[in-house]
């Protein structure tokens, strides 16, 4: 049993390291603020870069780190014409002050739920914040855990660095 | 487990095997918590006979193009003090397989699944609580037409590394009617309609129970500009849980209701928010416990971090309770008088949570035997509270403010000031403690140094007379963009009435952020009390030791 | 469309739901307790109710074992183990909650066993499910007890007793149903019920509450032979000689000496409601095989 499952795992790390390079969104149901479901993997920026970050009105850093960027993002945009997507992964009891608390914070994301963490099991996220970037095909290069004060430049180095 | 094991392995190698011609994705994230457990006699902290006791996980997934497969690595060795002792050794208690073929979708293996708020039904996990009650068993999820989406499922329902005795059916609809109906209107609907029944064979000599416990739950979701209502109705049919005992088995139905609705637009939303529950507790076994919990009735409170206003959190009592709870969220604008140069956020918060009507529990010769506070059926009584209760007693009530500003370029500060009410004797399950009355304030600034550096400093105080008295604590972070991250905490019980527990819990803490990496370390005395996570609360016992997490994703 | 079919199908399949209306109540199901007063053997299985007299849940779990004692009768052997710190350590001082009903035996199975840590009432049902799945909620006793039931027997039991005042001996006679391979442990010990004593029931403390089948004493665990194999039709015979005066101050020296809140064993047996309980257990398994009561009293 140990012996057939550390080969499972020794395969397993072995090619995800020589096919990491391509990782690209699941196919996972999410609600939008108005209560519709629709598959992640359809969002779209024309080829400019997707910023995903998971969040939740109860996660005081995932927070900060929004209003953070919320305060820098038209600058973002109209330098990198990057788009960030904020995926709330507050579950039934936080789930309808979601709308209005994004609302009344003035962000200009797109915000979607994810109340039972199907795309945040899918996505391997354990804890929040936790934030994606991703190029013109909408294939994952960049993630970051937690955030700090600062963290944003690092973000934003690295939206640069695709934006070129 | 060793055929799981075996299927796994073949399956594995085939997924592998094309996966190195079609370039499949593989991804994943690992976990491990270590702790090392030290006696300390005065915070009742004990030692464990391991020293250090260690869990973690491993997800990987596999996905090339709509087909995709995964399973998960726990390893308990020994699980942490906080995690019940049931959760013992290595396992893979998790794997799965998905397709997606014109539409429909057929999950076989494990599976989280939730039907509307997950009032009737809700599988899901939650490392930090311990809990994990996924499906195992087959999932079909289709969209017959446009806004329309039909799920059904089976399966068992998992508890620490087996299987719990009920089969559990569930089926869900829902219908979104502007997209299926094809009209633009300001007013969108979304309704919904979900059911749950539970099989579990009757073995009781002596009482009738039902085999097949069924529930259902309807739901409507309405927006019309600005403004938001949602609810959800839901009823389980009898499930008495089995007892010989003449009054041991009630036969009432469960109900509950909930009920919210929002305003919002820029820089402002107001939400309101009720529901009421009657006896409404549903297990994956009818005479199981706690861990057997399959459905989910949210709690109607906000979920706190700051420590000391989470110190005394509200759980919802399933059996029977009465919420009302409002938000505001308010940002006034630049530049005006309260605003500044930045604007300030405000939020307020309210919460009450009562009991229902009271009544009394006969026995059989009809004398009276307990106070009941639910919906109550057997051939001895039949008891259901009125809806609305003038006198419910209080289980827990929270008013809270918190402002946020932004004062110049360096400096951010935060603000809370709250009073809260809690019913120990009934939130623990504890007798003869009452209701402990708090009062909090808290400070929580941070100054930029220079760039990429952070100072932030915590200070709260909570004065109370029950419980454990009154609190103290003040914590100092420091970070450094994007890598590093130091904190040291103190919390001061100097107002227990016990003085020999007037005692200061002090946490050090620093941690290493790298890309999809994070390492952290600490060492500090844990308070033994009730950890909430997402409306669910376990107790935890007092710890005094090292911690290592490492947590990573590929 | 033939996903439609499927899936409508499968919907169909399940909209199964049982109202049952009342009464609830079926008189015994059909079950006549078998007759245990004659000479041949039947299986008897022992619940061990791990209790506290400060625990408010508890006195639901003794409710449930006179309930199912009253289904199967003398099929079913109670012992009430008041066990930990927190729902069963002594109020010294208090005026209510001040008698320790603890011993020495009930703690170190309670730390074996693992019970009260994962919360009390827990009990076992035979040990069966051991190590992982022995401890047991009330409301899952009912169906370990049907499980054993069924189970066909290897040992007979029979104790005799004859005491003289506080003085005597209890003999307990083993007696091989079949051929058995094995390592097995035979355990003797004394119970006591009538207590009337202070008990947290649900949110009231009841002054007159009755305590029942009490462990008081555990006079004997050992090998049941030294051979591991034994004969059909083989009587071992295990006579033990008792002091109830010793083994009672046995307990009040314990609960003096406990470190935690201790000094609250004031003895008070009272003979006639005193009960010896002898079972066998497989030493590998943990599982009791059989299980026999007798009154201390031969009335």
């Amino acid at each position: 049993m140990k012996k057939i499952f550390s080969t499972i795992v020794a395969i397993a790390i072995f090619s995800t390291l020589s096919i990491a390079q391509n990782r690209t969104l699941p196919s996972v149901d999410v609600k939008t603020l108005e209560g519709s479901n629709i598959n992640i993997n359809t969002i779209e920026n024309d080829g400019n870069p997707i910023v995903i970050s998971f969040w939740a009105t109860w996660c005081k850093p995932c927070k900060k780190e929004l209003n953070n960027i919320a305060e820098v993002y038209e600058d973002w945009q109209d330098e990198t014409n990057v788009k960030l997507v904020a995926i709330s992964i507050d579950n039934a009891r936080s789930m309808a002050k979601v709308a209005p608390y994004v609302n009344a914070s003035d962000w200009d994301y797109e915000v979607y739920i994810d109340p039972n963490g199907d795309l945040k099991r899918a996505m391997g996220v354990s804890t929040v914040p936790h934030t994606f970037l991703l190029n013109s095909k909408k294939e994952i290069v960049w993630q970051h855990k937690g955030y700090v004060d600062g963290d944003e430049e690092e973000l934003l180095e690295q939206i640069e660095k695709l934006a070129k | 487990m060793k055929k799981i094991a075996i299927l796994f392995t073949a399956l594995s190698f085939s997924i592998l095997g094309f996966s190195q011609e079609n370039n499949g994705e593989f991804h994943g994230d690992f976990d491990l918590s270590m702790q090392s457990y030290q006696e300390d006699a005065l915070i009742g902290a004990e030692a464990a006979d391991e020293i250090i006791l260690n869990n973690a996980y491993l997800n990987i997934n596999y996905t090339k193009g709509n087909f995709s497969a995964g399973l998960r690595y726990e390893s308990y060795l020994n699980a942490l003090l906080d995690f019940d002792d049931d959760y013992k050794g290595n396992g893979i208690p998790f794997r799965y397989a998905t397709y997606i073929i014109d539409g429909l979708e057929v999950t076989a293996g494990n599976y989280y699944e939730q039907i509307g708020s997950g009032l009737i039904f809700r599988s899901y996990e939650n490392k930090g609580l311990g809990v994990d009650n996924a499906m195992d068993g087959i999932r079909l999820k289709y969209s017959p037409a446009k806004g329309v989406y039909l799920k059904s499922f089976i399966g068992k329902n998992r508890t620490y590394f087996t299987y719990a005795d009920g089969i559990i059916r569930g089926a869900d609809a829902e219908i979104d009617l502007n997209t299926a109906l094809n009209f633009e209107s300001k007013t969108k609907i979304i309704i919904g309609q979900g059911f749950v029944s539970r099989f579990q064979a009757d073995n009781n000599p002596k009482f009738n129970l039902p085999q097949n416990v069924a529930a259902y739950a309807s739901r409507l979701n309405v927006i019309n500009g600005r403004w938001s209502y949602s609810g959800e109705y839901a009823i389980k049919l009898n499930d008495p849980i089995g007892s010989l005992t003449a009054e041991g088995n009630n036969y009432a139905n469960g109900y509950a209701l909930m009920s919210s609705l929002s305003y919002s637009k820029r820089g402002f939303g107001i939400i309101a928010e009720m529901h009421r529950v009657d006896h409404m507790e549903f297990r994956s076994e009818r005479a199981q416990e706690k861990q057997y919990i399959i459905n989910y009735i949210p709690t109607l409170t906000k979920q706190h971090t700051y420590s000391l206003l989470a110190l005394y959190p509200c759980a919802t009592q399933s059996e029977g309770e009465f919420g009302t709870q409002i938000d505001v969220f308010y940002k006034i604008k630049k530049g005006s008088l309260l605003g500044g140069k930045y604007g300030t956020k405000i939020s307020f918060n309210f919460s009450s949570i009562r009991s229902l009507q009271k009544g009394i529990k006969y026995d059989v010769n009809g004398n009276e035997v307990t106070e009941i506070s639910s919906s109550f059926k057997n051939d001895y009584n039949d008891f259901t509270p009125k809806f609305f209760s003038k006198n419910g007693e209080l289980f827990f009530n929270d008013i809270n403010l918190e402002v946020y500003k932004k004062i110049n370029k360096k400096v951010k500060a935060t603000g809370v000031l709250a009073k809260q009410s809690y019913n120990k004797d009934v939130l623990e399950g504890k007798t003869n403690y009452g209701i402990v009355n708090s009062t909090i304030a808290i400070a929580d600034i941070s100054y930029k140094v220079k760039k990429g550096h952070t100072v932030r400093v915590e200070l709260q105080e909570l004065l109370a007379d029950g419980g454990d008295g009154s609190w103290s604590m003040g914590l100092i972070e420091y970070t450094v963009s994007p890598h590093w991250f130091f904190a040291v905490q103190d919390m001061y019980n100097w107002g227990n009435h016990d003085i020999e527990k007037q005692l200061h819990y002090v946490n050090i803490n620093c941690g290493f952020l790298s890309g999809s990496n994070r390492f952290a370390i600490g060492y500090g005395k844990k308070r033994a009390g009730i950890f909430c996570v997402g409306g669910v609360c376990k107790e935890v016992p007092s710890s005094n030791g090292f911690s290592l997490t490492i947590s990573s994703s590929f | 469309m033939k996903n439609v079919i499927t899936l409508f199908s499968f919907i169909l399949f399940i909209t199964s739901c049982d109202v049952v209306e009342g009464p609830y109540l079926i008189d015994n199901g059909g079950i006549t307790p078998v007759d245990t007063s004659s000479n041949t053997y039947v299986k008897k299985v022992l619940i061990e109710d791990f209790t506290g007299h400060t625990c408010p849940n508890c006195p639901a779990a003794a409710r449930e074992l006179e309930a199912i004692h009253d289904v199967y009768g003398n099929q079913i052997i109670g012992m009430a183990l008041h066990v930990s710190t927190g729902f069963a350590a002594p109020w010294t001082g208090a005026g209510k909650y001040e008698y320790d009903f603890r011993t020495e035996w009930g703690t170190e199975w309670d730390d074996f066993f693992d019970i009260s840590n994962a919360g009390l009432p827990r009990g076992m049902v035979n040990r069966i499910g051991y190590p992982n799945e022995h401890r047991l909620g009330k409301n899952e006793w009912l169906s370990a007890v049907i499980t054993e039931l069924e189970k066909e027997i290897d040992f007979g039991i029979s104790i005799t007793c004859d005491m003289n005042g506080n003085e005597g001996t209890i003999t307990v006679n083993t007696e091989l149903i079949n051929d058995v391979v094995g390592d097995y442990n035979l355990v003797v010990c004394l119970t006591e019920s009538h207590i009337i004593d202070w008990q947290k029931d649900g949110q009231t403390d009841n002054e007159f509450y009755e305590h029942n089948h009490v462990l008081r004493s555990v006079l004997s665990d050992e090998s049941l032979s030294i051979s591991s194999s034994y004969t059909s039709g083989d009587i071992i015979a295990e006579p033990i000689a008792i002091n109830l005066t010793t083994l009672e101050q046995y307990n009040i020296d314990y609960s003096a000496n406990t470190a935690i809140n201790g000094n609250g064993n004031s003895g008070g047996w009272n003979i006639e409601n005193m009960s010896v309980i002898a079972y066998i257990y497989d030493n590998t398994t943990k599982e009791i095989v059989q299980v026999e009561e007798a009154h201390l009293m031969n009335k």
